[in-house]
């Protein structure tokens, strides 16, 4: 360490005579001209290289993006990076948020972290390596609490070394950390800016953040901190410029199951016109041309087969029996317990129908539970298949083989955990990712393996079956996610622009949208057409590991390690509402088929239920983007909270008639 | 950069020593690892390590557990391309030894050598049970019920709160419920009067917790085994049992009451047995009915007659039984401030010092002493020995012998020559000799130096003697009911002496803890027309305990308990002072 500090002795002394007067705004423009002027003769190729500095009247730093590529770049910035400086300029700007008015200071004081962040990673970068833990201890604990996270991360890079490879790292440096502002601040900060004539704030602020500049009122602490929080800050308001087109594909269920009985089969005719009438009583609001619908065209979906015609007859049959869950009438909860599991429940799901309960463990074993007292058969040999009679109307029943019948049945193929399984809509077919980078498929019919696909190159943390079958999606701790197709080994989308891990996934109700969530603190929608990214949605202070969009596809809930849940309006991406009750990460969602409750369960052992109807009914009228979310976030949504013995909850799930289902492993402490 | 290390705080900037990775260094075979090199790694191997952790975090979170484990670490070295460790396992410590010498400090694991042929002769280890789905309902609109499954509806530190202040309770049902008019009237009223009133703590069951009492309560002293063993089951297991503790409790006091009196054995070993699964529940807070369980008790272990016939009735088992009950409310309960072990102790040794009472008493005042462990033995029995011997000496062998004394005779000497020896062995030094142990304990003298010269020979392992399990034969059970009343009752009711003793233990020592304030307590027991049970008690108090039993008037003389429940306990006549006696003013 005395190596360290004698080297960088001289470099302080060196700038202290070269920025000691720059403190004094004018001077310090003089001196840096100057220096710039001296520094053309000998690194003249070196700035034509750099070709990208503005020609404003204040010099700027542009070397430290290049440098990270070009090493012999580094002497001109290190003559520049006087450590004593970044120490001064931070202060400076701290007082300048402090002293500002209150109505700025919220939007200001934002400036503070990714600033923060940037000044501390050039310290490091220049081999200060003191003075950046000086300036880190010092600073670190001023910065806001959701930050703490990242910022332990940020501590553990101590040398330049480190930064080569750190996923931290590569997000700072490589994407501009957004901060939204009012107009009024943005003219504050200017001004300040212009006064000090600060040239590495400068630097920092003009190349490394993006200022999102809004005409309206600033808004308060409170507003900021409930859209703050993501790894990049908060997105940027062209990002969700584009149109979602949220809407549920054009009655796509009763439409094609009615004209389609018409085609196929004539006795069941009546019986969904019937059922046609009677659904539109219920709450479901679905308007024949829904202006946000897309049309059913709009990505090729597998054609109905008869027996999904007959599975969506009964969920309609189903539905009628529904009961609406009120305050006053609180639902059922039936709990599915894993017993001796031993800490080695990775994941539960339950199927749309709620027949199935898949269960993924850490030993790379699948489980398939059957709930009701139809046990799990397999399908007979192929020989015996022949000498089926192919016309008779229980084919179907035939050819299953009752011999093999038994309560549960274990899927064995995978070489890790298995973080996820997803059940198609038709109950054929499973798929399961898991720990060693694969994404599998099963036949519940055979009970095998029929698919491996490998894409992945890390753990596939989450895959989910879109709900009209025949795609699915996955995401990765290798930052991507992707659509795969049943018939396609490879996969058909990449979805790549989140920062860090991709820790969930799920289909939007028309399955042109894919939402994730991620440990970058952001929530994205992309379309499964174009591949784009249409939604970016920050807020969250945590890793989110659980997504449900609502049964009218408008709205999104998101959870995770942060323990709040967050409800999106997908129409303009904003917050429309925030759950706070839990104690634990939050691992599971579930919309009651009407959309009216949100059901939640994590790690606290606890079930909790929320009246998100009040949420959505005050949001109808479509807000104005410009206009920063202005929600009464802190009114309390709660109205049931059911705590299990010593039993995370993995899996919460309404069955069609608005039974709520859920399940975890039983862990003792 | 040891100079920064040192500012950093301890949680975020915690670095490998480079001593250590000299350590290491030499493990591995490198040695003379230069300073600057070994600080340069030890930076360096931190930050891996560091990066390590956050990405075994990250597994750890989607493995959905709250601890990280072997298995995380190793597949976040494969995430990052780097070889995972061979051939490490997860036990939940891993203990680290230390060692030093040539001024160095080291923490090692220690790493036994196994013998292959050990382990492949050796049994296999038990396969784990297979994971299994099991349903239950979590809720049932809205309302959780109170089964196993569940977590108990009232925790048992709520009910603690609840009982040192009840008006907690009255707080929390007021919250739930909206007043009715004439309490907020009442209320009112109370203000002008400008009384400070306790506030009244209701007990009120609704219609299954009364269905669920009566079917317990049925069932614990039916004639049917298997019902009996699931109600007692129930009882020792079930979360939500906390409201019907009070009727419990008094169904089990006032049971005792009666059936000492009755003499019924049978019923006695039920209720106990009831005492039994209530202490075993550990969704309880009993604290607050001890007041009325340790007098039942302490009856059962103590009291003159317990049976009909005492010659050829087992009621030596029952007095074992409660006496290992008496020991285990010492063991849950006893305090520092409530004096429980204190006042047992008391209490039995008094009733053992009493030249007056029957041998039945003295044997369970002996098996009393003797659970609460050797040292009360010590202090309490082993000086009595002699005493003890004379008497049964002079009942078993005098000239007037009756065969109830000679069983009880037989039965004291016996449970202490059992009871005293192992403890003699300890206290006294060999070599024994007869003449001593005569010359010390009298009568008993000699069985007793047979015991112990025959304990010293045992090796010490196998000189545990193993306790008699709970397996009780009994007669069949008699139902008594009203009608039977004049048939049943040919004997003069026996005054039971230890109700006196046990009242009074409780009248001697005033503040237990579970009582706020001196007052009365009412035990309202309405007739079987009305459907709630409801029991007001202004606070509840051991010290000055009233038991009244308000019944209907029609019966005169007899006094029904409990009449939501068929009557087959019966009260005696009033003029029985036995029940009675303590009350107070």
């Amino acid at each position: 360490m005395e190596g360290n500090s004698t080297e960088t002795r001289p470099q302080a002394a060196n700038g202290a005579s070269t920025n000691g007067s720059s403190t004094d705004k004018q001077t310090l423009y003089a001196v840096l001209q100057y220096l710039r002027k001296n520094n053309l003769k000998e690194t003249e190729t070196l700035l034509k290289k750099e070709a990208n500095i503005q020609d404003d009247d204040v010099p700027k730093e542009q070397q430290s993006q290049n440098a990270s590529e070009v090493s012999q770049a580094l002497a001109a910035y290190k003559s520049e990076g006087d450590p004593s400086l970044y120490e001064d300029f931070y202060t400076n700007l701290k007082n300048f948020v402090e002293q500002s008015l209150d109505t700025y200071k919220g939007e200001l004081a934002a400036l503070l972290y990714p600033v923060f962040v940037q000044m501390y990673l050039e310290l490091i970068y220049n081999g200060h390596e003191v003075a950046g833990q000086i300036f880190f201890i010092k600073f670190s604990q001023e910065q806001e609490s959701y930050y703490e996270d990242d910022l332990i991360k940020l501590s553990t890079v101590s040398k330049k070394e480190h930064m080569q490879g750190n996923q931290l790292m590569e997000s700072f440096r490589t994407s501009r950390f957004v901060i939204r502002m009012s107009r009024e601040s943005y003219t504050q900060l200017k001004r300040y800016l212009q006064e000090k004539k600060q040239a590495l704030l400068l630097n920092i602020i003009q190349e490394r953040l993006f200022i999102d500049v809004y005409d309206g009122l600033p808004r308060t602490k409170q507003q900021i901190d409930v859209t703050s929080g993501g790894m990049s800050g908060e997105a940027r308001r062209e990002a969700n410029k584009s149109k979602v087109l949220y809407g549920l594909l054009k009655e796509p269920d009763i439409n094609i199951s009615l004209d389609d009985d018409d085609d196929a089969d004539g006795e069941d005719k009546d019986k969904p016109k019937k059922k046609k009438q009677k659904k539109d009583l219920l709450s479901m609001k679905k308007s024949k041309n829904d202006p946000n619908a897309p049309s059913n065209t709009r990505i090729p979906l597998p054609e109905l087969k008869d027996t999904d015609k007959i599975e969506k007859a009964n969920a309609y049959k189903e539905a009628l029996k529904r009961v609406k869950i009120t305050q006053e009438n609180k639902p059922s909860i039936c709990f599915y317990t894993l017993l001796n599991s031993y800490e080695n429940t990775t994941s539960i799901e339950i199927s749309e129908d709620s027949s199935i309960l898949s269960a993924g463990f850490s030993d790379a074993v699948i489980k398939v539970w059957s709930t009701t007292p139809n046990k799990l058969r397999c399908m007979k040999t192929g020989v015996e298949l022949d000498m089926i009679d192919k016309d008779v109307d229980d084919v179907l029943e035939r050819m299953m083989d009752d011999r093999t019948a038994s309560e549960y049945k274990t899927l064995c193929g995978h070489s890790g955990p298995v973080y996820s399984t997803s059940l198609s809509m038709d109950k054929n077919f499973l798929v399961s990712s898991s720990e060693d980078g694969t994404v599998r498929l099963w036949s519940l019919l055979t009970w095998s393996n029929l698919v491996c696909y490998k894409g992945h190159i890390s753990p596939v943390w989450d895959v989910t079956f879109s709900p009209h079958g025949h795609y699915f999606a996955s995401a990765s701790h290798d930052r991507t996610a992707r659509l795969w197709a049943t018939d396609h080994y490879q996969p058909l989308r990449i979805f790549a622009g989140h920062l860090s891990d991709v820790d969930s996934i799920q289909f939007h109700p028309n399955s042109n949208y894919i939402a994730t969530g991620s440990s970058d603190r952001t929530v994205r929608l992309w379309d499964v057409l174009g591949g784009n990214c249409v939604r970016i949605l920050t807020g969250h202070k945590g890793a989110i590991h659980c997504l449900r969009f609502s049964p009218d596809g408008r709205y999104l809930a998101s959870a995770g390690v942060d323990k709040t849940i967050l409800l999106w309006d997908l129409a303009n991406g904003t917050l429309v509402g925030q759950l706070k009750g839990h104690t634990g990460t939050i691992y599971s969602l579930s919309f009651s088929r009407d959309g009216s409750v949100l059901a939640s369960g994590g790690m606290d052992n606890c079930v909790k239920l929320w009246q998100v109807s009040k949420v959505f009914n005050s949001q109808d009228s479509e807000g104005d983007l410009n206009v920063p979310a202005n929600v009464d976030l802190n009114e309390n949504y709660e109205f049931g909270s059911y705590q299990t013995k010593a039993t995370p909850v993995l899996c919460t799930h309404f069955t069609r008639r608005n039974l709520l289902l859920a399940s975890g492993p039983y862990t003792p402490s | 950069m040891a100079d920064p290390a040192k500012v950093r705080s301890a949680k975020k900037h915690s670095i490998l020593s480079h001593e250590s990775m000299k350590a290491i260094a030499e493990s591995v075979g490198v040695s003379g690892l230069q300073d600057e090199a070994s600080l340069h790694l030890a930076e360096d191997v931190t930050y891996r390590l560091k990066m390590t952790i956050q990405e075994a975090v990250k597994l750890m979170q989607h493995g959905k557990r709250r601890k990280l484990s072997p298995a995380d670490i190793d597949n976040a070295f494969k995430i990052q391309n780097v070889e995972p460790l061979y051939g490490f396992n997860a036990p939940d410590f891993v203990p680290f030894r230390h060692a030093s010498g040539g001024g160095r400090e080291v923490f090692f694991q220690e790493e036994k050598e196994l013998d292959l042929q050990d382990l492949i002769n050796g049994a296999l280890p038990k396969i784990p049970l297979e994971v299994s789905l099991k349903a239950h309902w979590l809720c049932i609109e809205g309302e959780q019920p109170a089964i196993p499954e569940n977590p108990p509806p009232v925790s048992k530190d709520l009910q603690k709160l609840e009982s040192i202040d009840p008006s907690i309770k009255a707080s929390n049902d007021k919250l739930q419920k909206p007043k009715p008019l004439a309490e907020i009237a009442r209320a009112k009223h109370k203000a002008k009067d400008l009384v400070k009133m306790k506030q009244h703590a209701t007990h009120e069951l609704s219609v299954e917790q009364q269905l669920y009492y009566k079917e317990i309560t049925e069932a614990c002293v039916g004639a049917d085994e298997t019902r009996r063993s699931e109600a007692l089951t129930s009882l020792a297991t079930d979360p939500g049992l906390h409201q019907m503790l009070p009727r419990f409790s008094a169904f089990i006091s006032e049971g005792v009451k009666v059936n000492v009196v009755q003499n019924n054995l049978a019923l006695l070993i039920y209720l106990m047995r009831m005492v039994k699964s209530l202490m075993d529940n550990h969704n309880l807070y009993l604290e607050k009915y001890l007041h009325e369980l340790i007098p039942a008790v302490l009856t059962c272990v103590v009291s003159k007659q317990l049976c009909m016939r005492p010659d050829v009735d087992n009621h030596w088992a029952l007095r074992d039984f409660a006496a290992r009950l008496i020991a285990q409310t010492c063991k849950n309960f006893s305090t520092s401030t409530n004096g429980i072990q204190t006042r047992i102790t008391k209490m039995l040794s008094a009733t053992l010092q009493n030249e007056k009472a029957p041998l039945a008493s003295h044997y369970g005042a002996i098996s009393g002493l003797a659970e609460l462990g050797p040292e009360v033995i010590k202090a309490f029995i082993i000086p009595r020995l002699k005493i003890e011997g004379g008497r049964i000496k002079s009942l078993t062998e005098g000239a007037l012998v009756n065969s109830v004394d000679r069983i009880s005779g037989d039965h004291i000497k016996t449970q202490l020559v059992k009871l005293v020896s192992p403890v003699l062995k300890t206290i006294r030094k060999p070599p024994d000799s007869v003449e001593e142990y005569k010359e010390e304990y009298g009568f008993l003298g000699n069985l007793l130096y047979l015991s112990v010269t025959k304990l010293r020979q045992q090796p010490a392992t196998t000189s545990s003697q193993s306790r008699p399990t709970v397996t009780l034969t009994q007669q069949k059970p008699q139902l008594l009911v009203q009608t039977s009343l004049g048939s049943s009752l040919p004997r003069t009711p026996t005054t039971p002496r230890t109700f006196q003793t046990s009242s009074s233990l409780i009248n001697r020592t005033p503040g237990t803890p579970t009582t706020p304030g001196a007052s009365q307590k009412y035990v309202i027991l309405t007739q079987g027309g009305s459907s709630t049970l409801t029991s007001v008690s202004g606070s509840f108090t051991p010290t000055q305990t009233v038991v009244r039993v308000v019944t209907n008037t029609q019966s005169a003389g007899a006094t029904t308990i409990s009449t939501s429940t068929p009557k087959f306990l019966v009260m005696p006549g009033s003029q029985n002072t036995g029940n009675n006696n303590n009350t107070n003013t």
